[in-house]
């Protein structure tokens, strides 16, 4: 009994301190030079997030690249994967503590600035980047999230994910609609007129118990207001924009009506599954990775996407960097650990999986935008013209450690709201200590950062 | 939770052996001296393997646990955490004042209570109920135990896939017209933790009260019924005595696990969490793995530590479970 308790108490607490998981790399010097590696008996791992949706293909695409890797070095790859984000940061704490582990992880963009933060990743000289191929394969805006400046980048742009909406092109054509909106109180009156709920049909599908979409919402309409919520070492989530991004967000539910009532218990995958089946006007926050789901359903053919809308809530023309803030700038970083003893075989791989050809075989299979400038040019398919465009017009997130807080404060706004949201409408003092409470966590914890 | 069963079953085992045995204090002279001569030769020796490994895996993270409780140690200093800076007890003051810890310890000791006071009774109506010998007894009891041995994770995610607004229980209270609201968000969300913790843990209960049960010796049932004891008299005066025992266990054992709960409100409602239901292991959780606090959250655990360790400590004290062989004797 005492047992039990105590090993639960050492659980809770030390799984950072305790390196239970040592895995990897075998023990080499690294060369020095760029050129082609020799990694003949030496096996490199790879840490990556599993993909649910199209895990046999990605099994096969892991057994494709290790082979390719194998005849350009002679190493092995060997490929673990993390199941959820949560999954994924104890690992890397783990790591981070012990000093070993994988050599080479994949992050995804807005978790960088809290890896960079701990220091256990390579930060590239310029010799390194000419070893992953050059700084100047990758497309310039998906680099912007890669490190504080551009003298200190540790992420390398593996794929683009840019947010986008995707809408009904027959229920807007029925609504006598015929663009998609370029503002949000344009979106929420075209939503307003698709909106049926005796037919089951709802202007726009989007979840509000998702764990990430509702802060991105918020920090669209902020920034789009001129508000970039960071600004230096302040924190400006009490700002009248902010609350504002939450009134209307909320309001779609409460005064507009334009989202099903049942969307407050729902994560992005049962909105796409609502707009999937023909009952919603605009899917909001999705990728091309939706795309492979939804020319498989009853909408295929019918639906295209666009970018969201860039003029903020209340505004007639996106203010400061509003018009280039369409979408966070969203995707997969990959890092190399300071730890490696490896890394030029490390950089070697991404290298490989960065080049062109990887980057354009990996979107048809995955779905996702190259990150690589050549291969996002050669993209061929209409559907994905708009998702190309986005993610030119894709924001970085405020590169600080204290992302993760202040994103985490801007989703729990939304969580302790839903019980209002599920009665009908969120009262105002209420909203205003929420706010208030989220600035003051954030605020404390950028002041951790800057200190 | 294996653990804590597999302890509960040993435990049990020897408290019912006692109350089978006669009583060991018995003025039984033989015995004592017996005893005496076994203590002088124990090969103490050989607990040094076990010893070892309890210190690695219980002394060491413990102390590390400690220590890390006086550091600031966040991500800017995980990397080098044993020289991240000290600063002695403001963690501590920083936990009791400027967060939720209390609110939390609030929440998590008063589910724990509603729910252990009403898998009691619970548990004792299904263990008399399956008593005595009847068709399909071994089919019920089978049934009963379900929920004890679905993992927790199953448990949280079916519920929370029930609770869903417009899901399975929201039709089917509303087509007897009652709108029940939100259930997995909200004030009512520290109900839904309530009565799912007690559909997973009641059998806990069930099985040491079973084990109680079993313990009632034959003869005493038959005395009672020559001395014409209905059933609630016998119920209260001949088999509740022989409960005791096992049931403060169970409340005791299912106490700390509940307490100690990470998955179900986890699963259940996930994170952020709502704030009704921001239980003490999930704001741990959350403040190291998601704000990177670990300094801060180990001082919040090293507190929920104390807090469960008093109780404990007061009950070991009163039943003297830690020593049943030898009662009152110290060695």
């Amino acid at each position: 009994m005492k047992f039990a308790s105590s090993a639960k108490f050492a659980a809770v607490v030390l799984t950072a301190a305790l390196a239970l998981t040592a895995c990897g790399g075998g023990s080499s010097s690294s060369g020095g030079s760029p050129g082609p590696v020799d990694g003949k008996g030496k096996k490199l791992s790879v840490l990556t997030g599993v993909n649910n949706q199209y895990s046999a293909q990605q099994k096969q695409w892991f057994t494709d690249i290790a082979a390719k890797f194998k005849a350009q070095t002679g190493a092995d790859i060997s490929f673990e994967t993390f199941a959820s984000a949560n999954d994924e940061l104890t690992r890397i704490q783990t790591s981070v503590v012990s000093g070993q582990g994988p050599d080479v992880y994949s992050l995804g963009t807005t978790f960088t600035p809290t890896a960079y933060a701990t220091k256990a990743f390579v930060t590239l000289s310029d010799d390194d980047w000419k070893k992953v191929g050059g700084k100047d394969r990758f497309n310039p805006a998906a680099l912007g999230i890669s490190g504080p400046d551009a003298q200190h980048q540790a992420g390398i742009p593996f794929v683009s994910r840019p947010f986008v909406m995707a809408y009904n092109k027959d229920l807007l054509k029925a609504a006598g609609i015929d663009k998609p909106a370029t503002s949000w109180d344009e979106l929420a009156a075209q939503a307003k007129k698709m909106t049926d709920p005796a037919t089951g049909t709802f202007g726009l599908a989007t979840g509000y118990k998702d764990n990430f979409d509702p802060w991105k919402f918020i920090w669209a309409m902020s920034v789009q207001a001129g508000n970039p919520l960071v600004d230096g070492k302040t924190l400006k989530l009490d700002d009248p924009t902010v609350k504002k991004a939450y009134e209307t967000y909320f309001g779609w539910l409460t005064k507009d009506k334009i989202v099903d009532p049942a969307s407050i218990g729902w994560s992005n995958s049962n909105a796409v599954a609502a707009f999937a089946s023909g009952k919603a006007g605009y899917l909001m926050m999705t990728t091309s990775s939706s795309l492979p789901t939804l020319d498989k359903s009853a909408v295929a053919g019918k639906y295209a996407y666009t970018a969201m809308p860039t003029t903020a809530p209340g505004q007639t023309s996106p203010q400061g960097d509003g018009a280039n803030a369409a979408s966070i700038l969203s995707g997969d970083n990959v890092v190399v650990a300071d730890y490696s003893k490896q890394k030029d075989l490390a950089f070697a791989y991404i290298n490989l999986i960065t080049s062109k050809d990887e980057q354009l075989n990996f979107q048809k299979i995955f779905g996702d935008l190259p990150a690589n400038a050549e291969a996002l040019k050669a993209l061929d398919n209409p559907a994905l013209k708009p998702v190309a465009d986005t993610a030119a017009k894709s924001k970085a997130t405020p590169f600080t450690g204290a992302w993760g807080d202040i994103q985490l404060a801007l989703l729990n706004v939304v969580v302790q709201s839903i019980p209002d949201l599920s009665k009908g409408s969120v009262d105002d003092s209420a909203l205003q200590a929420r706010l208030k409470d989220a600035q003051s966590k954030g605020q404390a914890s950028l002041d951790r950062a800057s200190k | 939770m294996s653990t804590d069963s597999l302890t509960a079953g040993k435990s049990t085992r020897r408290k019912t052996s006692r109350a089978a045995k006669p009583g060991p204090q018995s003025p039984d002279g033989t015995l004592r001296r017996r005893k005496g001569l076994s203590e002088r030769n124990r090969p103490l020796w050989m607990l040094i393997p076990g010893g070892l490994l309890m210190i690695v895996i219980i002394v060491v993270p413990l102390l590390l646990g400690i220590f890390m409780s006086g550091l600031d140690l966040d991500q800017y200093s995980l990397r080098q955490w044993v020289s991240a800076p000290f600063i002695g007890v403001q963690n501590f003051v920083e936990a009791l004042t400027a967060s939720p810890l209390l609110h939390a310890i609030w929440l998590s000791v008063s589910y724990s209570l509603l729910a252990m006071v009403v898998t009691i009774p619970l548990g004792i109506a299904g263990a008399v109920a399956t008593q005595n010998a009847f068709k399909g007894r071994a089919l019920i009891r089978s049934i009963f135990l379900i929920p004890y041995v679905l993992p927790s994770f199953v448990v949280a995610t079916v519920w929370r896939t029930m609770f869903q607004p417009g899901s399975v229980i929201d039709s089917m209270l509303h087509s007897v017209g009652i709108d029940a609201g939100l259930w997995l968000n909200g004030p009512q969300s520290y109900w839904t933790l309530i009565l799912v913790q007690i559909w997973a843990s009641w059998p806990f209960v069930y099985l040491l009260a079973l084990s109680g049960l079993q313990s009632v010796d034959h003869e005493v049932h038959e005395a009672s019924a020559l001395d014409g004891a209905l059933w609630w008299n016998k119920l209260r005066y001949v088999v509740f005595p022989y409960l005791k025992g096992p049931l403060s266990l169970a409340f005791l054992i299912g106490m700390l696990h509940h307490i100690n709960n990470f998955t179900l409100p986890f699963v259940l409602f996930g994170v952020p969490a709502p704030s009704d239901v921001e239980l003490l292991p999930i704001l741990t959780y959350v403040t190291s793995f998601q704000s990177f606090r670990f300094g801060l959250s180990a001082a919040m655990a090293f507190i929920s530590l104390i807090l469960i360790a008093i109780p404990l400590f007061i009950y070991l004290r009163a039943v003297k479970l830690d020593d049943a062989e030898t009662p009152g004797g110290k060695k």
